[in-house]
Parts: structure tokens; C-alpha cells; sequence
């Protein structure tokens, strides 16, 4: 199927499943199956949310909790990785540090926010860290499993070819890893949005997480939902790039897809 | 230099203290000599081969003239580098002289125009081909195949030793291939070892003249041969 078709289809189904879900709603709402004060309809939403643009807190409260959840993202994503290929790829490391990350592993972010807060304050370095934390062990777990069950011959062939283990590590262990590793990242750019959420909660005048919890305490569910939509937007719009990322850099990873 | 390529005395491997693979291996390679290990399944034919490789201990002693380049029965290609990366993995040349070696690989093996495309864009005859063109990259002394056509069609197979018979004799190469196909061995090969209960049961020297062509096949002499060879692997 041409490129162009094929794109032209994945946008009619994709603006076709959510105009329905909107429709839905609307008419659940205008039939008054559902409480318009407890869930008001889709058009009070918008219009909440362009109340929201107008005064310039839309834009404040987007850029404030993108920069926390992609900040944390990195921040955890680096430790993920570089974790896994040590336990993936030595034996040793694997003895040494398995055992303690997986304690670590089922300390609930949620529960690790206190610390943060008392290590670092009330301010952005909790947040991002507690972001960090959440996202450590999806690429801790795909890191490790992607790089120690490449097949053996990689590995064989690339020393018979190369006597540099980094050369090695670069060109084959990396790459070999990736597919897994790609699964990790996008399940970690979901829970940074859920964690970013979560320690907005906490301490914070300005972000969409703030934006949630302020807006519930004063029973503007219109104002509520519309934050919750904002922040969904945004958590797929980081998935949305980083996908197109990916086909950028890394073309072949398109090729193994069997869908 | 000797004029050995490779030389094998008593090896012996074992995967646990229980279960010996291979017991006592002797045999030797002359320089730019064609060898193909046949035998049943379980014989040991790929452990040998992993053995000369290096990729597994084993007792005794190999001594292995120069470079090695292997060829895996599944091509083992890497799916995240093009065809032209795929075959300079192994040079340590840089820059324009690392794309003459890779342009003249990709004549040798017939895929010029599909420098830039990925393994999983190709065939399984052009990715075996890729495989082989990556394996002779670095111009080593001894080439070593696992069972490389196996995956193939017959028709596919037919055409790749063509192309195999064509690419040795322009080449003074050392090869041990492990194949399950006699046809491929006799065709192929200056001596077969047949492989048997863990040791060299009997080494036959190929009668065909080379250069040979895959018309051999029709021969009287070649279905004695192959005969010869089945009943050998066969017998209890």
C-alpha cells in the first residue's frame, strides 16, 4: 500500500475513533444519561480550556510540566539503561545488582515522593527525581533482557571481525538492544505523565498536575477535565515524537515490525 | 608461512563432565584446500566447527593460520546496518579506501545495487551471499561455513554453489564447510570427513578434477561417490 495512502487511512480511523468518543459524550450529556455537573460536556470542556489559553496559564502550566517529566524522563532513562547493559551483559554486575533493584523496583514511586521531598525540597529537583525514579525500571528490565538475550552469533561474528569490545558494544550490543529498549522508553514516557501528576500534587503552584488538583478542590470539572485532556495530549505527543524519532534514526527498526 | 592452514591434534570437547561432543580429533587442512564435514545430526559437525572457531574450549591443540571468517547456517547478518555496513564491519580501513574494498566485495557477490537496502529487504539467497561477501570482507586466510545453504530452496541452493565454485577459484582460500547435503560436499570439496560417533570415521578424497562444474553431477562417478558417502554415514 502507497505511503501516502497509508497515512491517510491511520488519520481517518484515528480522528474517526476519537469523534465518535467525543460525540458520545456529548450526547450521553445532552440526553442527561450523565450528570452535566459531575461530567459537563465536551463543548463546556473547550471552552474551559480556551478560558485557560486566554489568561496565559495554559501555556505556563504546559511548559512547566514538560520540562519536569522530560527532565525526569532523561534523568531515568540514562540510569535505566546504562543499569541494564551492566546486569545484562556481566555476569557479576547482574549477582551485584539484581537482588537490590529488584527491592527497589517495588517501592512505589508514589511513596518515594516524601523522601524526594525532604532530600531535595519543595521545589522542581523532587518532582524530576521522583520522575526519575518511576522511570528507571522499565529501561532497567527492557535494557537488561534486550542486551543479554542477543543471539549468540552477533556476538561471535562481531569478535571475529573486531577485537575492540567497545567498537563491539556501539555497533552490535547497542543496536542488537534496541528493540527492546524502545519498548522500555515509551512505557516510561507513560509513567513519567502519571508520576509527573502525582508530584504536581505536591508543593506546586503551576503544571497540569497542579492545574487537576486545584481545579477539582474548587469543583470546576470542566476546568478539570480539560487539564486532564491537556495532559494526555502532551503524554502522547512525546510518544507521537519519539516515534518519529526512532524512524528517523533508527530506519530499520520499521523493517522488523510485523504489523 | 607453513603449508597448513589449519592443524588439529586430540581435541576433545565437552559440554559437561557427562556429555562428550567430540573425542580425540586429528586432521589437517593445506593451504587453499576445500573441506566438507558431513554426517548425521548430532554427529558433532557445527561443534567442530564452533571449536576451530574458537568459540568453545576444548582439549588438545588447533593452530589456526590467520584470519577466520565465518559464515552462519541462519546468515546472522546485522539487521541494523545496510549491506555496504554490514561487509566493512570487519575492515579496519577508513574512509575511501574502506568503500573500494566494500564496492569490490559487492561485485564479487552480485548486489551492487543493494548496497544501501537492509537484511530484511533481501532475499534469503542475497542475504546468504551478503553473509558470505561479509565473511571474505577481510580477506581471511580461512573461511569456515555452517551448513550456509541450508535454509535455501533447491533451486536457490543449486545457484549458490555456482556462484560458491566461481568466488573459491578466484580466491586462494582455506574453507571447512559443515553441510547435510552430499551433492554439496562432492561438488564442492577436495577431501569430505565423515563425522561418527564423535570422531572422524573416514576421510575421502574427491575424485573430480578442478575447476569443476555442477554437470559432475550427472556423472556415474559422482552417484558411486555419493553412495559410497550415505552408506558410510549410515551403516550401524
Amino acid at each position: 500500500m502507497p505511503k501516502q495512502i497509508k497515512n491517510i487511512k491511520r488519520i481517518t480511523y484515528s480522528g474517526l475513533s476519537i469523534g465518535i468518543l467525543i460525540l458520545l459524550w456529548q450526547g450521553l450529556s445532552y440526553f442527561g444519561i450523565i450528570d452535566y455537573n459531575l461530567i459537563p460536556p465536551p463543548t463546556k470542556v473547550f471552552s474551559a480550556i480556551v478560558e485557560w489559553a486566554k489568561n496565559g496559564e495554559l501555556f505556563q502550566d504546559f511548559f512547566t510540566s514538560i520540562w519536569r517529566a522530560l527532565i525526569g524522563l532523561i534523568i531515568g532513562s540514562i540510569i535505566g539503561i546504562l543499569i541494564g547493559f551492566l546486569t545484562g551483559r556481566s555476569e557479576k554486575m547482574n549477582l551485584i545488582l539484581t537482588p537490590v533493584l529488584n527491592v527497589l523496583k517495588a517501592f512505589p514511586p508514589v511513596a518515594m515522593l516524601p523522601i524526594f521531598i525532604t532530600l531535595f525540597g519543595i521545589g522542581d529537583f523532587s518532582k524530576i527525581f521522583s520522575i526519575a525514579f518511576a522511570t528507571i525500571f522499565p529501561l532497567w528490565v527492557n535494557t537488561h533482557i534486550g542486551s543479554s538475550t542477543i543471539p549468540v552469533e552477533f556476538i561471535r561474528s562481531a569478535r571475529l571481525m573486531s577485537k575492540s569490545e567497545l567498537n563491539i558494544f556501539f555497533k552490535v550490543i547497542i543496536p542488537a538492544s534496541m528493540n527492546s529498549i524502545i519498548a522500555g522508553f515509551r512505557i516510561s514516557i507513560a509513567i513519567s505523565f502519571i508520576m509527573l501528576y502525582v508530584s504536581e500534587l505536591a508543593g506546586a503552584s503551576s503544571g497540569l498536575g497542579y492545574q487537576i488538583s486545584s481545579s477539582q478542590l474548587a469543583y470546576r470539572t470542566d476546568m478539570m477535565l480539560g487539564a486532564l485532556i491537556v495532559l494526555g495530549l502532551t503524554a502522547s505527543m512525546v510518544d507521537f515524537i519519539f516515534n518519529r524519532l526512532i524512524k528517523y534514526v533508527f530506519p530499520w527498526v520499521q523493517l522488523n515490525k510485523v504489523m | 608461512m607453513s603449508e597448513f592452514s589449519i592443524l588439529v591434534k586430540n581435541i576433545s570437547v565437552s559440554y559437561d563432565d557427562n556429555l562428550r561432543v567430540l573425542e580425540y580429533v586429528n586432521f589437517d587442512v593445506r593451504n587453499g584446500e576445500f573441506i566438507a564435514i558431513v554426517g548425521k545430526s548430532g554427529a558433532g559437525k557445527t561443534t567442530l566447527l564452533n571449536t576451530l572457531a574458537g568459540f568453545i574450549k576444548f582439549k588438545g591443540e588447533i593452530n589456526v593460520e590467520g584470519n577466520i571468517g565465518f559464515c552462519f547456517q541462519n546468515h546472522s547478518l546485522f539487521y541494523w546496518m545496510t549491506v555496504a555496513e554490514n561487509i566493512g564491519f570487519g575492515l579496519k580501513k577508513n574512509g575511501s579506501e574502506k568503500r573500494v574494498i566494500i564496492n569490490d566485495v559487492l561485485k564479487k557477490i552480485g548486489l551492487l545495487d543493494l548496497a544501501n537496502k537492509y537484511p530484511k529487504e533481501l532475499s534469503g539467497g542475497q542475504m546468504q551471499r551478503v553473509a558470505l561477501g561479509r565473511a571474505i570482507a577481510y580477506n581471511p586466510n580461512v573461511l569456515l561455513l555452517d551448513e550456509p545453504f541450508s535454509s535455501l530452496d533447491i533451486y536457490t541452493r543449486d545457484q549458490m554453489m555456482d556462484w560458491v565454485l566461481k568466488l573459491i577459484s578466484e580466491m586462494n582460500i582455506t574453507v571447512v564447510m559443515v553441510t547435510h547435503y552430499l551433492d554439496e560436499a562432492l561438488v564442492l570439496a577436495d577431501r569430505i570427513f565423515v563425522l561418527k560417533e564423535k570422531k572422524i570415521l573416514r576421510e575421502i578424497k574427491v575424485p573430480f578434477a578442478k575447476p569443476r562444474s555442477q554437470a559432475i553431477r550427472f556423472t556415474e562417478q559422482f552417484q558411486k561417490s555419493k553412495q559410497e558417502l550415505s552408506s558410510l554415514i549410515n551403516q550401524q
